[in-house]
């Protein structure tokens, strides 16, 4: 939505709100208009408090909630309104201190990886150009290269298993099966995003590693090959749903416009409907490469755990560690620089999907407006 | 008048050619699935059926797929049936046997002993005859004869024992050997899906319906799959965890049932170790998580939907909304473990672990809840305001009521996806591998008020405690091994335990949906 | 192949200059019956429609409509809203199939051949029996590729990359098709310097005519029209009409009006359904609109109902 809004004139804008709130307040009970500053002034003094770990923080909380409960009672519609406000405030600050702590804390493994390129001393250059991750023996580094290429490699072969099968699933419950058929399929992708990452982590550990172990006469069982196998299937439900949702959003009578000219229903399918819910498959596409980028507890449990960089790169029959298995499995038992290398590793995880949340969001937007256009 | 083109609606009878072929795909078919159940190890391929090894008759049966393929093509080509094939295969399938073949003749060639450059000529020259015979010809044949010529070398060489039980290749360099016992059935994996869909083309007639045909049995077998793999998984993990999970189980007492994997701990008194106060974790971490994130997001979607007009700041949360939908689950964790754990006491807690599944939670939570509500016709808003109704009176007594269904099926499977959430707990929450009855958090009775900041505590609260996902990755990374009797029939039980949990929200979720649905009909 | 299909094309081609004189049919009727329902309008019957009833589940849409379409004719389907046309209309081409609780009994035969039996080819039937529909819906592609949609679906025109590389692909044909269509369609004047803009750039009215140079370019025998001008200005729409009544030269169409005025100005013969998919009176245009048998139809005609 953001992405679409035109540039509007900042100083008209803030002049309008202001006179818009001064018509408010001057409209409004001033009793109520006391109940609802002192209910949100507590709000915010007990997130400050929060912030600073103070132990007070108990008490703006208390007058928040004294505040709201005699508000709701005497002056409903305006802290419902208030407090609804603040709400929707709670996932731009999440977001926020999100980015906040996790960059903080990765600084210092930041500031330790420093290397100088032409005499320019560039923080965290050596966490990325180099390769020896190891916390433990002198020369202790940190490089998260062993990382990226096992999510890499993982997220590949996720994706080659998600995509194809994803799009093909959704195409299956919006265009082909029948009503009955639809409302058994659904569902059972449903719940294949329900099944916890830890079980198919269990089923690979305990079935899968070791099968592979003899049927490939491996050095122990663990591989990319398999492990982006299962994170595809997990990755798989995402695809569908998102993507089935941009192909019935196709309008049907464009569809019907291609078979009343003879075109059989594959042929509208392929030319009609997938072009013009395009940009929505993408972003099924993309989000489940998000999926299968942040997925952690079956990787952390079928790969080996060595930061090493298979060899030939391509190896998939070996598996490593890729970021998510090196946060879960390294944190609690690392601390000082190694735990803020932990979050350097979250903070690339984070920034890959926001970027690609972002992307899909904007690809989306722009689906819309087009079929908009055709309606 | 009549003109010259015109075509008859029913074609001639093809009643003959199509039952072949349908017999084709039917075969492919069942080829497909045997060579599955020769994958996962449940048959041999050197288990004798009818006196010939199971690989053999593999291969006897891809022999004769591929000669059948090739001669649907002929049959079509020599005009002995009404079919309507186009001119060429297409692009697709032009470039798809061109990839195919050039595998086939690397790898081949690569067998025989050839170095990198004659593997890649000859992979060149296989390529390049294969994207001839496709392009080329008519589609008859050009979608049947590089489909049947492929099975056709597969089922060769099965049946000439080339591959076959015993074989072993050696992939120098990857520290990896092919044995025959996975090869085999991938061959016919592969070969029987390529001459299904040939074969499928040609019931279809070729043209736009044989390609109607042929892309369908490939969705449909997509979909059987994914339904597989979805009722094997759990018929899997039900049939390895139903011992441990009735362990002891029984109808006893005092007419109550005994069930000693729910009730008990995993102590040195519990005879039976069970997984009492993990499932109270859990319970406790969904109630948590549930209090945080439903009255927030619902607050924000009301907020969003009803409130703020479209804007720079509405459209900065959806922003913000979507990307913590798709943030990592482990990214939560590090955040909850550099924002919370300092905040409750320097040390994982319960308290910890429900925050930042509650901030998991929100996303999902508030994307839902907007769509229910934004799916309520203006309608019902016009006709309250026109009635002189005040806004939030109409919110309160139009939107939400009509919304509650979406926004409760919404919150139910938001639940049931955080309920199985390992990685977040992992780093906030942590917990024993193996907790005894005692560690179950007491949270209700532990509220304590003192006269000093911070006024009230609630002690289970700030301490690290189990729940279901993490004590399962607790006992692996432990080895499956521990101070109880059986521990892997225990970790099976626990693993049947949580997805039984998880299970029942969605169950309970999808039929809250067609219940709403239902009644909304009547 | 493509020789024959080149052949195909031609054949069409010649038709279109040749016999662009020949009569159209409903003004060689010799008499009026009394009775509607054995009304036989002049020319072979391109459709004869016997016995059809549909329901959408428990409703019924069409009671028991039996009625013989003349060849080379406009035939106009007029009645109050809900009473079936469109539902009728989607019997011929069974576009009814698409909507899952639709539920027809009867025959539908074209030429001859019943479209209900088993085995009958949906391909060919639509190839065969053209729709327009009652909302401009074009393709989100090109002018050009609108145009040239159907043919390319049915092998008569590939300009692939295939089809390149081996020389098949002819774009001179493309080129001819599209400009033929587009003017038979009165559109090719108002596009001809912008093929390649997407047709969701064209306006309502030129959307409509170009949803019927698609249809044209099929080259069906029979065209179905269901509204084809109801969202449009009187020019556009006295367009579409001129239209009309230019294709009844070499197709056979049926489209359904709320104008009367349009109906008497554009058919040669007008069927009348009324509330309940009864088809309640079919005849020729002018005896319909002057000199009505039944009642209802007189007072739905006139305005009193309906
Ligand atoms: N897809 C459908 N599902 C269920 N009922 C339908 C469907 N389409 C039409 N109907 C019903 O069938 C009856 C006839 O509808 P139809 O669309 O044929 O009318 P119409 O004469 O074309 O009306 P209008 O002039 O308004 O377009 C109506 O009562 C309508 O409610
Ligand atoms: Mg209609």
């Amino acid at each position: 939505m953001s992405l679409t809004t035109p540039r509007t004139d900042w100083r008209a804008g803030i002049e309008r709100r202001l006179t818009r709130t001064r018509e408010f307040v001057d409209d409004t009970d001033p009793e109520a208009l006391a109940v609802v500053l002192a209910s949100m002034g507590s709000l915010v003094a007990a997130f400050f408090g929060f912030l600073l770990a103070s132990a007070w923080t108990a008490v703006p909380l208390g007058a928040f909630l004294i505040a709201t409960g005699y508000g709701w009672v005497r002056h409903q519609a305006l802290v419902a309104r208030a407090v609804s406000f603040a709400m929707t405030t709670v996932t731009l600050v999440t977001l926020g201190l999100i980015v906040v702590f996790i960059f903080v804390e990765s600084i210092p493994a930041f500031r330790y990886e420093t290397t100088s390129v032409f005499g320019v001393s560039v923080p965290g250059l050596g966490m990325f150009a180099q390769t020896r991750w190891d916390a433990v023996s002198e020369p202790v580094r940190y490089s998260l290269l062993p990382m990226i290429h096992g999510t890499v490699m993982v997220t590949a072969i996720a994706t080659l298993v998600a995509a194809p099968i994803g799009v093909a699933a959704a195409l299956f419950i919006a265009e082909i099966a029948s009503l009955r058929v639809r409302e058994l399929v659904k569902p059972g992708i449903e719940v294949l995003a329900g099944i916890p990452s830890i079980v198919y982590g269990f089923i690979g550990f305990t079935v899968i590693n070791p099968w592979a172990s003899g049927a490939f006469a491996l050095n122990g069982g663990s591989t990319y090959l398999f492990v982006g196998m299962v994170v595809g299937l997990m990755a798989l439900p995402t695809v569908v749903s998102v993507a089935e949702d941009a192909l019935t959003s196709v309008p049907d009578v464009m569809k019907n416009g291609s078979l009343a000219l003879g075109a059989t229903d594959w042929q509208s399918m392929i030319s009609i409907t997938l072009p013009a819910a395009f940009s929505g498959v993408s972003a099924a596409v993309l989000l489940g490469v998000g999926r299968a980028i942040g997925e952690t507890m079956a990787a952390t449990v079928m790969l080996a755990g060595i930061p090493r960089i298979s060899d030939p790169l391509v190896n998939v029959f070996y598996g490593y560690e890729t970021l998510t298995s090196l946060i879960a499995r390294g944190y609690g038992s690392a601390n000082g620089v190694h735990e803020s290398a932990l979050f350097v590793a979250g903070v690339v995880l984070f920034v890959t999907v926001l970027c690609l949340s972002i992307a899909s969001q904007y690809i989306e937007a722009r689906m819309r407006r087009r079929l908009g256009g055709a309606e | 008048m009549s003109r010259a083109t015109q075509n008859a609606l029913v074609r001639d009878d093809r009643t003959a050619y199509e039952t072949v072929t349908g017999t084709a795909v039917g075969l492919s078919g069942a080829a497909f699935a045997v060579g599955l159940t020769a994958l996962l190890d449940v048959v041999a391929i050197d288990y004798s059926v009818a006196g010939l090894e199971l690989s053999v008759a593999f291969g006897a049966v891809l022999l004769a797929l591929g000669v059948s393929v090739v001669g649907f093509g002929m049959a079509s080509r020599l005009g002995y049936v009404d079919a309507a094939p186009q001119p060429s295969a297409g692009i697709v399938a032009a470039v798809a046997f061109t990839g195919i073949w050039f595998a086939v003749g690397a790898v081949v060639s690569g067998a025989a002993g050839l170095g990198t450059g004659g593997r890649l000529g000859v992979g060149t020259v296989l390529g390049g005859i294969a994207f001839a015979t496709t392009a080329l010809p008519r589609e008859d044949v050009g979608s049947t004869a590089p489909a049947g010529a492929l099975a056709g070398l597969c089922g060769l060489s099965l049946v000439s024992g080339v591959v076959g039980p015993g074989w072993e290749q050696v992939l120098v360099g990857y520290n990896a050997t092919l044995f025959g016992d996975t090869v085999v059935p991938v061959l016919v994996l592969f070969a029987s899906l390529v001459t299904g869909w040939s074969a499928a083309k040609a019931y279809g007639g070729f043209g736009a319906r044989g390609r109607n045909v042929g892309a369908y049995v490939l969705i449909y077998l997509v979909v059987c799959s994914i339904l597989a793999v979805l009722v094997g998984l759990v018929a899997f993990v039900t049939v390895k965890g139903l011992p441990g999970l009735f362990n002891g189980f029984g109808v006893g007492g005092a007419g109550l049932v005994r069930w000693p994997f729910l009730t008990n701990g995993a102590g040195l008194l519990a005879d039976i170790a069970g997984v009492f106060p993990a499932l109270v974790g859990t319970v406790w971490l969904v109630i948590g998580a549930v209090l945080f994130a439903v009255p927030t997001g619902v607050g924000a979607a009301v907020f969003l939907s009803e409130y703020a007009e479209q804007g720079r700041f509405t459209g900065a949360v959806e922003v913000a909304t979507n990307g913590l939908w798709s943030t990592p689950s482990i990214v939560f964790g590090l955040f909850g473990a550099a924002f919370l754990i300092p905040r409750f006491g320097n040390q994982k807690s319960l308290i910890a672990g429900m925050l930042t599944l509650g901030f998991m939670l929100l996303p999902l939570v508030l994307i839902t809840s907007r769509e229910a509500i934004l799916a309520v016709p203006d309608e019902y808003r016009d006709a309250s305001a026109a009635l002189g109704v005040s806004k939030w009176q109409t919110i309160r007594s139009v939107v939400l009521p009509a919304a509650i269904p979406g926004i409760t099926t919404g919150v139910i499977l938001g639940v049931g996806r955080i309920a199985g959430e390992t990685a977040p707990i992992l780093l906030t929450m942590g917990g024993g591998v193996l907790p005894g009855k005692s560690a179950a958090p007491d949270v209700l009775g532990s509220f304590q008020l003192s006269a000093s900041p911070p006024f009230v505590s609630n002690p289970a609260l700030l301490e690290a405690t189990s729940a279901l996902p993490y004590q399962l990755y607790a006992l692996i990374t432990a080895g499956l091994s521990g101070n109880i009797q059986n521990p892997q029939e225990y970790a099976w039980g626990l693993a049947l335990t949580l997805l039984l949990v998880v299970l029942a929200f969605y169950a309970v979720g999808i039929a809250t949906r067609y219940y709403f649905r239902k009644k909304l009909h009547q | 192949m493509s020789q024959t299909d080149a052949e195909a094309v031609t054949t069409t081609a010649n038709r279109t200059d040749g016999e662009a004189v020949s009569t159209t049919a409903g003004e060689t009727v010799e008499e009026t019956r009394p009775e509607w329902t054995s009304y036989e309008a002049g020319g072979e019957t391109k459709l004869a429609v016997e016995n059809l009833d549909v329901h959408y589940g428990d409703d019924h849409a069409l009671t028991d409509v039996s009625m013989d379409i003349p060849e080379q004719s406009v035939t106009a389907l007029i009645g109050p809203s809900g009473c079936g046309k469109s539902t009728f209309l989607r019997c011929l081409n069974r576009m009814n199939d698409r909507i899952r609780a639709a539920n027809v009994d009867g025959t539908v035969e074209l030429d001859g051949e019943d479209v209900y039996q088993d085995g009958v080819d949906l391909v060919e039937l639509r190839k065969r029996v053209g729709m327009v529909f009652q909302s401009p819906n074009p393709f989100p592609k090109s002018i050009r590729e609108n145009v040239s949609y159907g043919p390319r679906k049915h092998g008569d025109i590939d300009t692939g990359l295939l089809a390149r590389l081996t020389g098949r692909a002819e774009p001179g044909r493309e080129e001819a098709l599209v400009e033929r269509s587009l003017e038979r369609a009165a559109l090719w004047e108002e596009v001809r310097d912008r093929l390649d803009d997407n047709a969701l750039g064209l306006s309502g009215g030129q959307q409509q005519r170009l949803c019927i140079a698609r249809c044209l370019a099929v080259d069906p025998e029979v065209i179905l029209m269901d509204e084809p001008a109801s969202a449009l200005d009187p020019i556009a729409t006295s367009k579409i009409e001129d239209l009309i009544e230019d294709l009844a030269q070499d197709y056979t169409v049926v489209v359904v009006t709320h104008s009367m005025q349009q109906a008497a100005r554009v058919s040669d013969q007008t069927a009348v359904f009324l509330t309940g998919g009864e088809l309640v009176e079919y005849d020729d245009t002018e005896k319909i609109f002057e000199n009505p048998e039944s009642q209802r139809v007189e007072d739905y005609i006139s305005g009193k109902f309906g």
